[in-house]
C-alpha cells in the first residue's frame, strides 16, 4: 500500500495522463451509452408510454406507427377476434406547426379514440385531454399551456389549434416532438395539412385483453384472425420497430471496441512500468519484500487508475447527461455507471495479470549477479 | 533515425502492445465513420441520385417531402421564374411490398417515387403505367426485372423494368416511376395523403443557361415555396445534419484518445530510454535526429495499426449481413481515418520532445545513469 501510494505520487504525470485517458474512455463509453437510450426513447417513447397493452398494426406497415394503414375490413376483423375486450383507433403523422405563434417547428400528432388505448401513461404533469382541442405533449419539449397550431399548407385555411393540458416524459416518436389528441383532433389535424384527403384512416388499433386472458394470447390469436393484421404486445412493438435492433448492434460493437481499449491501455501502461523498475523490483526482492507485496502493489495502482479514470469519466458524464440533444434528452444512467465501472474495473484487473506474472518471475539472486541492472 | 529504424526491425515486439490499441482505435475510428457513411447513404441517395440543382417544396413543409404540396399554379410560377430550365413533379410514398413466392407476413419496405426528370442512370422517358425502376438494393430481397411488386394494401401491382444505383430513402429501396403510377398508388393505399389532380408534392428543377437563384423561385411564387440546392436538401432531411454532427464529436474524442495513447507509450519509451540518449548526445547525436527516430517509430506504427485497421474495417464490411447493420468503408473514410491516425501520432510524440531535449549528455558521462 505504502509502495504503492508513493510511487503513484512520485510520478504524479505519468499516473496522471493514464488516469484521464482511461477518464477519456470512460466518458465516451458513458455518454455514448446515453445516446444509444436517448436515441431509442426518442423513437419509440410514445409506443411504450402509449396506454393499449396489445397495438396492431396492418403487416404493409412494417411494425411503424405512420406506415401502417388500417382498412374498415381489416379493422372489423380485428375487433372481431376472439378475446378483444375494448378496442380503439390510433393515428400519427408528422406536421408543420407552431407552439405561441414562434417560428415553425416539427411535430408529431398521434391521436387515440379512448383514452385507457392509446392516450400516455403516466403524466409527469397536467391531465389527459377533457374536451376537443387538448392535448398531452412529449416534455420536455412543451410546457402545460402552450398553444399549438398546426400549419395549414394554405395560408387562408383555419388552422387547427390545440393547447397542452398534460405532459408526459419520454413520450417521443421518431425523435420528434410528440402531442397526443383525441381523435377528432387528430382527424382536423390531417384535414387541414392535407384538404385532398379522402379518409383518415387509422395507422393502428390499441387493443385490450378480456379479464383472465393474457396480452400474449390475443396477440396470436388477433394474428391468427387475419394475416393483414400484425398484433404486438405494447414492449414487442417498441423493441421491433424498424431500426431499433440496428441502433442497438450498431452501438454494441462500438461498445465491445472501446471495452476492449480501456483494459490494453492500463495493462500496456503497468507492463510498461513494470520493466522499467525491474531493478528496483529485483533489489526489494532481495531485502526481503514477498512477492505478493510487490504484486498487491501493482493491483492497488491498477485500482486507483481505473478508478480515478472511473471518476473523471462521471465527472465529465454527468453534465452531458443533463443536455437536450436536439430533440433526444438524454439521462445519467446510474445502472450503467455501475455496469461500466465494475466491468472496467475488473478488465484493467486481468489486463495488469503480464505484469504481475513478470513481478512473479523475478529472481532475488539477480541483484547479486547485476542481473537487476544494478 | 536509422537506429529508431533498427529498433523497430529488431525487436517488434516492443511496440506490439501499443500496435494492438492503435489497430483497435483505428477499427474503432473506421467502423464509427463507416457507420456514419451507411446510415447517410442509405437515408439521402433518393436526393443525391437526381439530375438536377434544387428542390422546390411548399413553404408549410418545413422542406419534408411527405408534408409538402405544390399546385399547378405554384408550379407554373415556378417554371416562368426558371425560364429555360426544367422544372419536373416528384412524389413518394412509403409501402410494404408483396413479392411472389414469399409468406403473406414477410414484406419488403419500399419508397415509391413518382418522377418527371429522369434520376442519374435512368433513361429521360419515365416509365409507362405500372412499371417501375427499381433500386439494386432490391436485388437482395429477389427483385428481378421483369418481377412483379403488389404495393401496400391495396396490393397495387408494379411491374420492374429496369434497376438503378444508390438511390435508396430512409433506410429503404427505391422503386421509380411516372407521377401517374404515383398517385395512382397513393389513392388507392393512402387516403389520407391523396393530392388534388395536377398537385405533387415537390419540384425538381434543373437550371437552365440563365440560372434562377433560389431566392427567385421563392419570390416569383409569393412565398409559397422554400427552394433548396440539392445538398441543402440532403442536409433538411431529419435527422443528417444531427447524426452527421454526433458522429463527428465521437470521431473526434477518439482521435484525442488516439493523441493520448501515443503520447503515454512514447512519453513511457523515452523515459526508459534517458541512458541511451544521454550517451548518444554525449558521442554528438542531436536531439532533432533524436526526436526525429520517435516522430519514425510512431509513424511507422501508427500506419502499420491502420491498414491492419482498414483491413478489419472492409472484412467488417464484408461479413455484415445486408441490412443489419448500415455500415460501409468508403476509400475515403479509410483514408481520411489514417491522416488522422497519423496526424494524432506525430502529436502525441511531440509531448516527449520536451524529455528528449532535457537529456543531460554530462550525466551520461558522470555515470549518473
Amino acid at each position: 500500500m505504502f509502495l504503492a501510494w508513493r510511487e503513484i505520487r512520485r510520478a504524479a504525470v505519468r499516473f496522471g495522463l493514464l488516469m484521464a485517458a482511461v477518464g477519456l474512455l470512460v466518458f465516451l463509453i458513458l455518454a455514448q451509452q446515453a445516446l444509444q437510450d436517448g436515441l431509442l426513447t426518442s423513437f419509440v417513447g410514445a409506443i411504450e408510454r402509449q396506454s393499449a397493452p396489445v397495438v396492431v398494426y396492418s403487416v404493409d406497415g412494417q411494425r411503424t406507427l405512420q406506415g401502417s394503414i388500417i382498412t374498415p375490413d381489416l379493422q372489423a376483423k380485428i375487433e372481431g377476434a376472439e378475446g378483444v375486450a375494448a378496442s380503439g383507433r390510433i393515428g400519427q403523422g408528422t406536421f408543420t406547426v407552431t407552439v405561441d405563434g414562434a417560428a415553425q417547428s416539427d411535430a408529431a400528432i398521434i391521436g387515440y379514440e379512448e383514452a385507457e388505448l392509446g392516450a400516455p401513461e403516466p403524466l409527469s404533469a397536467g391531465r389527459l385531454p377533457k374536451a376537443g382541442g387538448e392535448a398531452v405533449g412529449s416534455s420536455p419539449d412543451f410546457a402545460v399551456g402552450d398553444v399549438i397550431t398546426v400549419v395549414p399548407p394554405d395560408a387562408d385555411a383555419d388552422p387547427v389549434e390545440v393547447t397542452v393540458v398534460g405532459l408526459a416524459l419520454d413520450a417521443q416518436i421518431q425523435v420528434t416532438p410528440t402531442l397526443f389528441v383525441a381523435w377528432p383532433d387528430y382527424e382536423a389535424a390531417v384535414r387541414v395539412a392535407n384538404p385532398d384527403a379522402t379518409a383518415v384512416l387509422p395507422n393502428a388499433i390499441g387493443v385490450r385483453p378480456g379479464s383472465g386472458d393474457t396480452d400474449e394470447a390475443l396477440v396470436t390469436r388477433i394474428n391468427d384472425a387475419s394475416d393483414e393484421a400484425d398484433a404486438l404486445t405494447r414492449q414487442q412493438a417498441a423493441d421491433e420497430a424498424p431500426g431499433v435492433a440496428e441502433v442497438r448492434q450498431s452501438f454494441q460493437v462500438i461498445f465491445l471496441l472501446y471495452g476492449l481499449v480501456v483494459p490494453l491501455v492500463t495493462g500496456l501502461f503497468f507492463l510498461i512500468i513494470t520493466f522499467q523498475k525491474s531493478a528496483s523490483l529485483t533489489l526489494l526482492r532481495a531485502i526481503g519484500a514477498r512477492s505478493s507485496t510487490l504484486v498487491r502493489s501493482l493491483l492497488i495502482q491498477v485500482v486507483v487508475v481505473i478508478g480515478g479514470g472511473v471518476v473523471i469519466g462521471v465527472a465529465l458524464y454527468a453534465p452531458l447527461s443533463q443536455v437536450q440533444l436536439g430533440a433526444i434528452s438524454l439521462r445519467f444512467n446510474l445502472g450503467a455507471v455501475v455496469f461500466w465501472s465494475v466491468l472496467l474495473l475488473v478488465l484493467g484487473l486481468l489486463s495488469a495479470l503480464a505484469a504481475a506474472r513478470r513481478v512473479l518471475a523475478i529472481d532475488p539472486i539477480e541483484a547479486t549477479t547485476s542481473g537487476g541492472n544494478l | 533515425m536509422n537506429l529508431a529504424w533498427k529498433e523497430l526491425r529488431r525487436r517488434p515486439g516492443r511496440f506490439a502492445v501499443a500496435g494492438v490499441i492503435l489497430t483497435l482505435i483505428a477499427i474503432l475510428l473506421m467502423f464509427l465513420g463507416g457507420l456514419l457513411d451507411g446510415l447517410l447513404g442509405n437515408s439521402t441517395g433518393a436526393y443525391r441520385v437526381q439530375e438536377a440543382d434544387r428542390f422546390v417544396f411548399s413553404a408549410s413543409s418545413k422542406d419534408s417531402l411527405v408534408r409538402s404540396r405544390i399546385d399547378a399554379d405554384t408550379r407554373s410560377a415556378v417554371q416562368d421564374a426558371v425560364g429555360d430550365g426544367v422544372v419536373g413533379g416528384i412524389g413518394s410514398v412509403q409501402l410494404g411490398g408483396r413479392l411472389e413466392g414469399r409468406d403473406v407476413r414477410d414484406l419488403v419496405a419500399v419508397v415509391l417515387f413518382g418522377y418527371e426528370v429522369a434520376p442519374k442512370g435512368l433513361p429521360s422517358e419515365v416509365p409507362g403505367p405500372g412499371e417501375v425502376y427499381a433500386d439494386v438494393a432490391l436485388r437482395s430481397e429477389g427483385v428481378d426485372e421483369g418481377t412483379e411488386i403488389q404495393l401496400g394494401p391495396d396490393r397495387t401491382p408494379v411491374t420492374v423494368i429496369g434497376f438503378l444505383e444508390d438511390s435508396q430513402y430512409n433506410g429503404q429501396g427505391t422503386l421509380w416511376g411516372s407521377l401517374d403510377t404515383w398517385q395512382t398508388v397513393l389513392e388507392a393505399n393512402r387516403p389520407g395523403e391523396t393530392l388534388g389532380e395536377g398537385t405533387v408534392q415537390a419540384l425538381v428543377v434543373r437550371d437552365g443557361p440563365t440560372q434562377a437563384t433560389s431566392a427567385a423561385i421563392d419570390a416569383a411564387t409569393g412565398g409559397a415555396t422554400s427552394t433548396l440546392t440539392i445538398t441543402e436538401a440532403i442536409e433538411a432531411l431529419p435527422g443528417v445534419s444531427q447524426q452527421r454532427a454526433t458522429f463527428n464529436q465521437i470521431i473526434g474524442v477518439t482521435v484525442v484518445i488516439a493523441i493520448v495513447v501515443v503520447a503515454l507509450f512514447f512519453a513511457l519509451l523515452t523515459v526508459e530510454r534517458t541512458g541511451l540518449y544521454g550517451v548518444l548526445k554525449a558521442v554528438g547525436a542531436s536531439s532533432r535526429s533524436l526526436f526525429a527516430g520517435v516522430v519514425l517509430q510512431a509513424v511507422v506504427v501508427t500506419l502499420v495499426a491502420a491498414a491492419l485497421g482498414a483491413a478489419g474495417a472492409l472484412v467488417l464490411d464484408a461479413v455484415i449481413p445486408a441490412g443489419a447493420i448500415p455500415f460501409v468503408a468508403q476509400p475515403s473514410r479509410l483514408i481520411s481515418s489514417v491522416v488522422y491516425l497519423l496526424v494524432a501520432a506525430v502529436i502525441g510524440c511531440a509531448f516527449s520532445l520536451r524529455r528528449v531535449l532535457k537529456v543531460d549528455p554530462a550525466a551520461a558521462i558522470g555515470g549518473s545513469q
